[in-house]
């Protein structure tokens, strides 16, 4: 039997609006980080903490300005974990956060680390994505070469081939909201949740800004494309390119059925069983199995692929999966996503997902496992299954069973 | 080979004046010449007795482009990075000294002409609105290959760089100072030498801004994240617009990011790179073929009757005041000629000339027209409903709508008021000129003369000759067509003369294919895809479904026992007999065409042609969107519709957007390899039918006819 990767807690802060003007913008990310490290050392009552533990590996979207130039090191020191090992920042686009969990877990199954706190940071108020530019930005060759397109003409592509509408989409983000809202107001998001404070300790976001009760399909409806410029610039037709049986692309997505941004922080303390005995404490849930996969760069929907990779990893069939949790970047992909696994709707996002809540990028795949554990104790279930895709083709899945 | 002058004032003049030519070429010669030049100038600059460099012209031009002949057999890419890094090195002895050089531009200088200028710390033109400069290198297929990407780029930035050298434009002195490229313009040669050694004087340190050590790029570089992001944007664009078909365009994007982020001696060396690569790439060689030769080869009269002299058309009556009249009126007007714009009223005719005053406005705009050149250009037109005023034109051409009794009734009211010699020429698409041409009265002087739309800015007209029209009216409606600076196609009358029938093949090749089951989207996909402008089904329902079955109804008739009926025409048939969408014109057709003229594929197509396809061979598919017409032109050909591969070529990427990158209907072949082209024309046969049965033209083929013989 190898070496079993488990979870000892999972933390979050609120995700806060990164739009101007933005819940947390006046917080540098690297006390955002460090704030969440100080509320892990206190939750596990070890003031010995940084010393047990073998490296913190912080998944990152955009790596630079603000929260580049290795953040997860940099935020060891600025919190005072000096003495600490470690300090790793990964960049997998928006799974980030869970492909750092993703990795801690599978050195922990090797035997290469006890105790490794893993997680995501994005502030993207702070940092937008652009500050990360590359190959895939702006050398022509490259862009021409990967078909590679916005994600938001390709979530558009995905609702043109698969004849999602408009209004579709708009339900869907509908749903989102009233369960992210119900949530909410339910404290559901309580356990985790550990608020962002100013230097004198007083409050400054203390829950998810986003989620909105007041949203309604007519006022969903009014909304423009926001996708349509980038589109007529060139982009439509390079998915045409790529995709000859589309006639042409519906620019369907607004603002009101994708993602906003947003900015947050989500820690996870995994560990094998010594770890745990070591530092006194019980798992809560460990790890099954971890996949990732990529399909076409033009397209979002790697997402099916890695489930099922996952799930044949886990020798599990998706029946036996309680609750799904998959980051909705945008409508289509997710609806794309349900109605490929055949998923039933009280067992996917039960809490909401990306479009009430916001998706801070990088951070967005710990928020999720935070979500997903907090839900599987509170209604008493086992396994969980939680699913990102990504930009250029990737997608991450996790799967965890509560303990 | 270069006269030196030097003055009291210490400023040398350098003259460009190569023996035996008539205009000054940049090429190995006179880099040998300038090599002791620069050493004498750099010794005279350490003695102090030197104070600056005009170079100038004997010549008409300043200095002419590129030597084609030899870029067009350069085949070996290590000696095409040779060649660009020598002419470099050449263009940076003159650069860097220290020495300050002024370029006075006395003529055109294009292209590698154009690169020496940018080598000089200063650029000054005379203001001869007649001149062109500029990089129009991209429209053979080409980059510069002196550095001009790198220098222009430095010099303007990245995003005024860009057009360009993209369009390829060739820029009036005036229009050049705009977009950056010229310095000032002078009035004559005197005061452009005065004004060149007072710059010279003034300046003694010169440095261009990418030898000085804190120079940068105007607007930054692909790394700075706002630029990386448009540098996205204008790539996708490009790629939606080229189909990723065209080496030289994407060269230039990927230079201009990847070299704005090293220094400029490092892009430097990368643009030979770049330009190696470019310049031995086939599509390059195609393009030079017939955007350089063939253009050359009609321009110098290729299909004009032998044997009559120049005709120099001096007025030109143009009957029809709308688009296209007015349109023939400003290409007249902007080339010299005298014009009266007729239409049935004084107001319609006046609305013409409005049009034409709107048009000039444009092109003062842009810089090409000064804002003077207004009034002498509008005044030599006159509007009006009267015939009579047609009596001392030498041509005349009549751009009514399609209807052959309307035809006929302008042209004998004013056939009435021209003499023997004068032409009389009808611009129509599809009505048969042998047959409009029996209503005149003088049938050998009547002539079809096909402009495409937009009538300004397409390059070809089809000169099309009926059964009576004389072969001198023939050459004097080329020479008219090369008057206003259009390439003049010459065509028997046949249906659709040569370009729209050709065209219809490609048309009708698609709507078999939705015949067959393909899915309608991949049909449009894959014409454009394989580089054609639109696709099949657009340009069906543009045309009108009528016209294009009248076009094959023509060939019919043409063909009589021989004809086997096209197996689209069945598709046809169905879509504007029962289902009564004929296009466009229509609103409803292949397409359903919405308020907004926004265009969606009609989502009742699957139901009457079902799509039975799973598997789909794209190459194929693009291949018979191809081959179709240069079987097509191949027939045509054959028949004497056409006389020559060169205009065959020409009239087919100008003429209907035949893909650029093939050099053309004919070209193809040669690119495609003839054997390759038969045997493969020999599986559709077997595949799709007879009409995919090689020509004896075709077969016969002599291959050297398809290359420029230099």
């Amino acid at each position: 039997m190898p070496t079993e990767a488990f979870i000892y807690d999972a933390l979050r802060s609120p995700r806060g609006r990164a739009a101007y003007p933005a819940d947390l913008y006046e917080v540098k990310p690297i006390e955002i980080l460090s704030q969440c490290l100080t509320a892990l050392q206190r939750r596990c009552g070890r003031e010995d903490l940084p010393t047990e533990i073998d490296d913190l590996v912080i998944g990152c979207n955009t790596p630079a300005g603000d929260q580049g130039y290795n953040i997860a090191r940099a935020a060891l020191l600025y919190a005072g974990w000096g003495r600490a090992r470690g300090g790793l920042q990964i960049n997998r686009f928006n799974t980030s956060g869970l492909e750092a969990i993703n990795l801690a877990a599978a050195r922990i199954t090797a035997g290469y680390g006890e105790t490794i706190i893993a997680g995501g940071l994005e502030v993207m108020s702070r940092v937008p994505t652009y500050l990360n530019s590359g190959p895939m930005m702006n050398d022509p060759a490259t862009v021409i070469n990967s078909h590679y397109i916005p994600q938001g003409v390709a979530a558009d592509l995905v609702a043109s081939t698969h004849g999602i509408r408009g209004e579709d989409l708009d339900a869907y983000a509908l749903r989102s909201h009233a369960k992210a809202v119900a949530a909410r107001d339910a404290g559901y998001f309580s356990p985790s949740m550990e608020i962002i404070t100013d230097q004198n300790g007083l409050p400054i976001l203390t829950e998810d800004s986003l989620p909105n009760a007041d949203l309604t399909a007519e006022l969903l409806a009014q909304l423009e494309p926001r996708f349509a410029e980038m589109g007529l610039a060139g982009f439509d037709e390079m998915a045409l390119h790529r995709f000859p049986l589309v006639d042409h692309v519906d620019h369907l997505h607004t603002n009101g059925n994708t993602s906003p941004a947003a900015d947050g922080c989500a820690l996870c303390l995994l560990g094998n069983r010594a770890a745990g005995e070591k530092l006194g404490l019980n798992p809560r849930a460990r790890i099954r199995a971890v996949a990732m996969s990529a399909v076409d760069a033009t397209l979002l929907t790697g997402g099916v692929n890695a489930s099922d990779l996952a799930l044949k990893q886990a020798g599990l069939s998706k029946r036996d999966i309680d609750l799904w949790e998959f980051n909705e970047s945008f409508a289509a992909p997710s609806i794309r996503f349900q109605q490929r696994l055949d998923i039933d709707d009280d067992r996917l996002n039960v809490l909401g997902g990306s479009i009430a809540l916001g998706e801070p990028l990088g951070a967005v795949g710990g928020m999720m496992l935070c979500q997903i554990l907090d839900e599987l104790e509170r209604r008493d279930l086992s396994l969980g299954s939680l699913t990102i895709d990504a930009g250029a083709g990737l997608a991450v899945c996790t799967i965890i069973e509560r303990l | 080979m270069i006269h030196y002058r030097k003055d009291t004032d210490n400023i040398v003049t350098l003259i460009l004046d190569m023996s035996g030519r008539s205009g000054n070429l940049l090429n190995h010669q006179i880099v040998a010449a300038f090599a002791p030049v620069i050493e004498h100038l750099k010794q005279e600059k350490a003695a102090g007795k030197l104070n600056g460099v005009i170079i100038t012209s004997a010549k008409q031009d300043f200095l002419e482009s590129g030597d084609l002949d030899y870029l067009y057999r350069l085949e070996e890419p290590a000696r095409a990075f040779e060649a660009a890094q020598q002419l470099k090195k050449f263009l940076r002895d003159l650069e860097v000294p220290g020495v300050p050089v002024a370029a006075a531009i006395n003529g055109d200088a294009l292209g590698t002409g154009f690169e020496l200028t940018l080598a000089c710390h200063y650029r000054i033109a005379l203001a001869d609105s007649k001149l062109r400069m500029g990089h129009p290198e991209v429209k053979i297929g080409l980059i510069p290959s002196g550095g001009a990407i790198i220098r222009l780029m430095w010099q303007l930035g990245i995003e005024r760089a860009y057009p360009l050298l993209l369009e390829g434009r060739r820029y009036s002195p005036q229009e050049a100072v705009k977009v950056g490229i010229i310095d000032d313009l002078a009035a004559d040669r005197e005061e452009m030498l005065a004004r060149a050694k007072r710059w010279l004087l003034e300046n003694h340190d010169v440095r261009r801004p990418w030898d000085d050590p804190d120079g940068s790029i105007p607007g930054g570089t692909a790394a700075d994240p706002n630029l990386g992001h448009r540098i996205r944007l204008l790539t996708a664009r490009l790629s939606a617009h080229t189909n990723d078909l065209y080496p030289a365009k994407r060269a230039i994007i990927d230079l201009l990011a990847e070299g704005s982020k090293l220094d400029f001696a490092t892009a430097y060396r990368l643009d030979s790179r770049y330009y190696a690569r470019v310049a031995t790439n086939p599509v390059t060689k195609n393009m030079i073929s017939t955007f350089w030769f063939d253009k050359q080869a009609v321009r110098g009269g290729v299909g004009r009757p032998r044997g009559y002299g120049k005709f120099r058309a001096r007025k030109v009556g143009i009957i029809g005041a709308g688009q296209m009249g007015s349109g023939i009126a400003f290409l007249c007007l902007r080339n010299g000629l005298e014009v009266i714009l007729k239409d049935v009223s004084q107001p319609i005719a006046d609305r013409g000339k409005e049009f034409v005053g709107a048009k000039i406005d444009e092109y003062i705009e842009r810089g090409t027209f000064q804002p003077e050149d207004r009034e002498q250009l509008l005044a030599r037109i006159t509007t009006t409903n009267q015939s009579d005023h047609f009596r001392d034109c030498d041509i005349v051409v009549e751009a009514v709508f399609e209807n052959k009794s309307v035809k006929t009734k302008v042209t004998r009211e004013a056939e009435e008021h021209l003499d023997e010699y004068s032409v009389f020429a009808t611009n129509t698409l599809s009505i048969p000129i042998t047959e409009l041409g029996k209503e005149s009265m003088r049938p050998e002087n009547y002539v079809g003369l096909h402009f495409f739309s937009p009538a300004e800015k397409t390059s070809v007209v089809e000169v099309v000759a009926g059964d009576a029209t004389s072969d001198e009216t023939v050459a004097r409606a080329f020479d008219f067509a090369i008057s206003i600076r259009k390439l003049p196609i010459v065509v028997k009358d046949s249906w659709g003369f040569f370009a729209a029938r050709v065209l219809n093949t490609y048309i009708l090749e698609g709507i078999t294919m939705l015949r067959e089951g393909y899915p309608a989207a991949l049909i449009e996909n894959m014409g454009r895809q394989a580089g054609m402008k639109s696709g099949p089904l657009t340009l069906a329902d543009e045309l009108g479904l009528k016209l294009v079955l009248r076009y094959e109804q023509q060939a019919a008739e043409h063909y009589g026992q021989r004809y086997l009926q096209h197996p689209a025409v069945p598709a046809l048939e169905l879509m504007r007999d029962e289902l009564e969408r004929s296009g466009k014109s229509k609103r409803v057709g292949f397409y359903d065409y919405e308020e907004n003229n926004r265009a969606r594929l009609w989502t009742g197509l699957e139901q009457h042609f079902p799509v039975t396809k799973e598997d789909y061979d794209r190459r194929r598919m693009k291949d018979r969107f191809l081959f179709a017409q240069v079987i097509e032109a191949g027939w045509c050909l054959q028949e004497g519709v056409i006389n020559h591969t060169e205009a065959a070529n020409l009239a087919s990427v100008y003429g209907w957007g035949f893909p650029g990158y093939t050099g053309g209907v004919m070209r193809y072949i040669y690119s495609y390899g003839h054997q390759n082209f038969i045997d493969r024309c020999l599986e559709l046969k077997e595949r799709y039918g007879q009409r995919f049965t090689v020509p004896r033209y075709l077969r016969k083929l002599e291959l050297s006819t398809l290359t420029p013989t230099t």
